[in-house]
């Protein structure tokens, strides 16, 4: 069997478990979600109904039925593409969904580019003077933005940038009374842009910065570190010292040679960073009111409310495995050594 | 000097993004509305189903209620064009209702519409209890005068008719709305209409034909931040011009107060609407014993413990009921005697190597409950080491509310706004109860409180209550009160006051006697 073959096979088999995934991931939220401890009953209607009250209104979400009965409902819901319905504002949760999930695309996308460009520099310039002044500064910058608490970082930068120099607004995705820019795509840079409203468009990167930028920062040091490592073991790869024998410029084997072959595993940490951004950056978005997923699966949380909590997991556990897929591909055409 | 340059490009560049920042900036202090900002999301604005205070500030801008409370605490009427007329039984109330009041959709606001809404309250609202057990039906007298028939004589209904979730709503624009909610929209009879809502953020404007005072702003633009130093760093910045105080850190509020006291924002303030407190658990041991609870309440040093946890911004609480609504000082609770405490415990057993320990549990995602119970543990350690040992837990306040009822928690602190400006509705959700036995309640609101106390006098006076007015009725609440301290099983510690800070080119805010900011009152200066 050819290897193109084999690939098309392997990504077929990877989606094709996708369901299973997907079925024992939202089950296991179901149960979860019902073993731990509170009601959305009590969420909704504070401690002091009484139960009178709080009877009809188990009986109106259909809290009442046996567990069974309500699991098997979401299971066919589920299999009809319906997230179900919110318990606490009656809204379907898909609307919730893809309100939210554009704000943590928007800054996954900014955060991953910010911290790419600053990561992979700094681990480059590391890895190419080994020891030097740059290599040692961003050691220390790699294991220093790795080690910071996000929520300690945010707040610091928050209150340097946006309260102390005034900078930058303190929070949210746009100005306050602002009105977004009619959606096209649900991101609101990307949308100012196709609306051509330039205001918009300095308002969104304005608001944009400084929690891209935190995560950015955050984010760079696994990857400067990671490059850096990579880089330096490929460089003393003895096909690099035969090249270097040959008189080929260590420029030409820097590029040509060497940073091909750390691809693979930078590939697959960012993969893997980006696939846990699309979960939302939790901290950063509590910090910078950033209405993102995780914020809103957080105050699902809180609230019980079943059918977000599930439809949010199912919908980022879906992308996940998806960008999981989607790395394999982009592996196994980067490296033909790879087989499935 | 190639790199110079270089560098100085680089930095002409970051100046060029930066001053077009700060003019985008400078674009947006040039505001039309009055900014107010405050925590937590709008997820439904329909009066049926308002419990957060940010819903029920924004929907008192939007609509109007039969009758309001004015700061000195007095009803007055407000939809209504007088005070309710009772008949002689108290089974009775006719409520005259002004005219010439149209509702934001053009409809006219008169009997029909406020029975309609009364009545969809009473079938889908999320406190309908609070009616349902007094009101039998609600009929239309005249087209301008509505009767409520009660089930029996009740008092209290005056003040919970000027409760927010009482608003008025248009019955044409809510005749598919009679049995369900509707959130995205309000349609209501008060001096803003809503221009434009999603959850973080709602645009009210003024409405033209309003029939009382027209605002003196432009409108006013409700916007949320997750979280207190957002909030706080907001207004600091001038980003927003109005900070309501809910879920503030008393951190921020003093360094914010500090501000007021330097002339760099105004601030106002209601008086006190939510208490805090502890319940301790009276239906096992050793808390069923009396006496080890009227131990507790001689050990908690209040002031203390508001100047360390609120820096003094909370005010110490010895009732249940904040104590404006006595008109007069009232502290049936005891102050701090931890000598007291010592001698009780004594002669419970307790003391000389044989230590009491009560488990605290308080709401981890409150932080001032937290610091209060730390206070209290070292207080306790400092004072009555050899005697009484306070073990802390932290729970997720969800979890604290759902195991409440199921006993799980032999001290627990909590708060407590009552659904309206009156002390039963700070008495009754801790004290009443439908089955009492052997000073345990099996059946009621102190299960739910999770004190499981019981009074069969206390529930007398309940009753007794309602068929009162005036200076008689608050006494039955005194009463109450002290039958409450003597059954030691709440500790009232510090009163909330509503507050807000606003900049100095805006007016001070004021606030209405039910502790909600009179927005039609902001003025930029």
């Amino acid at each position: 069997m050819s290897s193109k073959k084999k690939l098309f096979k392997y990504i077929l088999a990877r989606l094709a478990l996708l369901p299973i995934m997907l079925g024992i991931i939202s089950s296991l939220v179901f149960i979860l979600l019902r073993i731990a401890p509170g009601d959305p009953v009590d969420a909704i209607l504070g401690t002091r109904a009484n139960e009178l009250a709080r009877e009809s209104l188990r009986i109106k979400l259909g809290l009442d039925k046996p567990l069974i009965n309500q699991y098997l409902e979401y299971l066919n819901q589920l299999l009809h593409g319906n997230l179900g319905t919110s318990l606490n504002t009656q809204e379907p949760v898909k609307e919730i969904i893809s309100k939210a999930l554009p704000a943590s695309i928007e800054l996954a996308i900014f955060a991953i580019l910010i911290a790419s460009l600053l990561g992979y520099l700094i681990g480059f310039l590391g890895a190419v003077k080994p020891e030097g002044k740059i290599d040692f500064l961003g050691r220390i910058f790699g294991i220093g933005t790795y080690a910071l608490p996000p929520f300690w970082a945010a707040m610091l930068i928050q209150i340097i940038f946006s309260v102390l120099l005034g900078w930058f607004p303190i929070g949210g995705r746009l100005p306050p009374g602002a009105s977004p820019p009619n959606p096209i795509t649900g991101f609101i840079f990307f949308d100012s842009i196709l609306n051509l409203n330039i205001k918009m468009i300095f308002s969104s990167i304005e608001h944009l910065i400084l929690p891209s930028v935190t995560l950015g920062i955050l984010l760079s040091g696994i990857f400067s570190r990671s490059l850096r490592l990579n880089l330096e073991a490929v460089l003393k790869k003895d096909y690099i010292e035969a090249a270097k024998s040959r008189g080929i410029k260590d420029s030409r084997i820097l590029i040509k040679h060497a940073l091909p072959n750390t691809m693979l595993p930078i590939l697959t940490i960012t993969g893997l960073t980006i696939s846990s951004l699309i979960g939302g950056a939790l901290l950063i978005e509590i910090t910078f009111s950033w209405p993102g997923i995780a914020l809103g699966l957080k105050e699902a949380i809180n609230q019980r409310d079943y059918p977000v909590v599930q439809g949010i997991v199912v919908i980022i556990s879906s992308i996940v495995v998806m960008i999981s897929v989607g790395i394999d591909i982009a592996i196994a055409y980067i490296d033909p050594r790879v087989s499935y | 000097m190639l790199k110079t340059n270089y560098t100085k490009s680089i930095l002409k560049v970051l100046s060029i993004i930066l001053v077009i920042f700060q003019l985008s900036c400078v674009q947006n202090k040039k505001r039309e509305n009055i900014i107010v900002a405050s925590a937590g999301k709008i997820e439904s604005l329909d009066p049926a189903q308002a419990n957060t205070l940010r819903t029920l500030q924004i929907l008192s801008a939007l609509g109007d209620t039969l009758y309001k409370i004015n700061k000195e605490g007095n009803i007055y009427p407000s939809l209504a064009k007088e005070l309710p007329q009772v008949s002689k039984n108290g089974l009775l109330i006719d409520i005259p209702l002004r005219k010439n009041i149209s509702f934001h959709d053009g409809s006219i606001f008169n009997a029909k519409a406020m029975k309609f809404s009364l009545e969809r309250f009473m079938e889908i609202g999320t406190l309908k209890y609070l009616l349902n057990d007094k009101i039998e039906a609600i009929e239309i007298k005249d087209e301008f005068v509505l009767r409520i028939k009660l089930k029996k004589p009740s008092s209290s209904i005056k003040s919970l008719l000027t409760s927010v979730n009482l608003t008025p709503v248009s019955p044409n624009s809510y005749s598919d709305y009679k049995d369900k909610f509707n959130n995205k929209s309000f349609v209501g009879t008060g001096p803003y209409f809503l221009k434009n809502f999603n959850s973080s953020q709602q645009i009210i404007k003024p409405f033209n034909n309003y029939w009382g005072d027209k605002p003196l702003n432009k409108g006013i633009d409700f916007i949320n931040y997750s979280n207190s130093s957002t909030l706080f760093g907001a207004i600091k910045t001038k980003q927003v011009d109005v900070l309501i105080a809910n879920s503030i850190a008393d951190m921020h509020r003093l360094s914010l107060n500090n501000m007021v006291k330097k002339d760099k924002l105004n601030s106002g303030e209601s008086a006190p609407k939510s208490i805090g407190y502890i319940t301790f658990k009276s239906n096992s041991l050793p808390l069923s014993n009396q006496k080890i609870r009227k131990a507790l309440l001689y050990t908690i040093d209040r002031k203390l413990i508001s100047q360390r946890v609120s820096f003094g911004t909370r005010e110490p609480l010895y009732s249940i009921a904040p104590p404006k609504f006595y008109k007069k000082k009232f502290s049936p609770w005891p102050f701090y005697k931890p000598k007291l405490a010592r001698t009780l415990l004594k002669e419970e057993g307790y003391c000389e190597n044989n230590i009491l320990n009560i488990p605290l549990t308080f709401r981890s995602t409150v932080p001032a409950d937290k610091n209060l119970a730390l206070i209290w543990q070292e207080q306790i350690k400092r004072d009555l080491s050899d005697c009484l040992k306070i073990t802390l837990n932290g729970v997720e306040s969800t979890t604290v509310y759902d195991q409440l009822s199921k006993g799980s928690f032999e001290a627990v602190i909590l708060d407590w706004t009552g659904d309206f400006s009156d002390p039963i509705a700070y008495l009754a959700p801790l004290l009443s109860c439908n089955n009492i036995k052997n000073n345990t309640c099996l059946e009621g609101e102190a299960v739910f409180s999770g004190s499981f106390w019981g009074n069969k006098e206390v529930q007398e006076l309940f009753k007794k209550s309602e068929e009162l007015e005036g200076e008689s009725r608050l006494n039955t609440f005194i009463k109450i009160e002290q039958i409450a301290e003597q059954g030691s099983s709440y500790l009232p510690v510090w009163l909330i006051k509503p507050k807000a800070w606003s900049l100095k080119d805006i007016s001070q805010p004021e606030f209405s006697g039910d502790g909600l900011i009179i927005l039609k009152n902001l003025k930029r200066n």
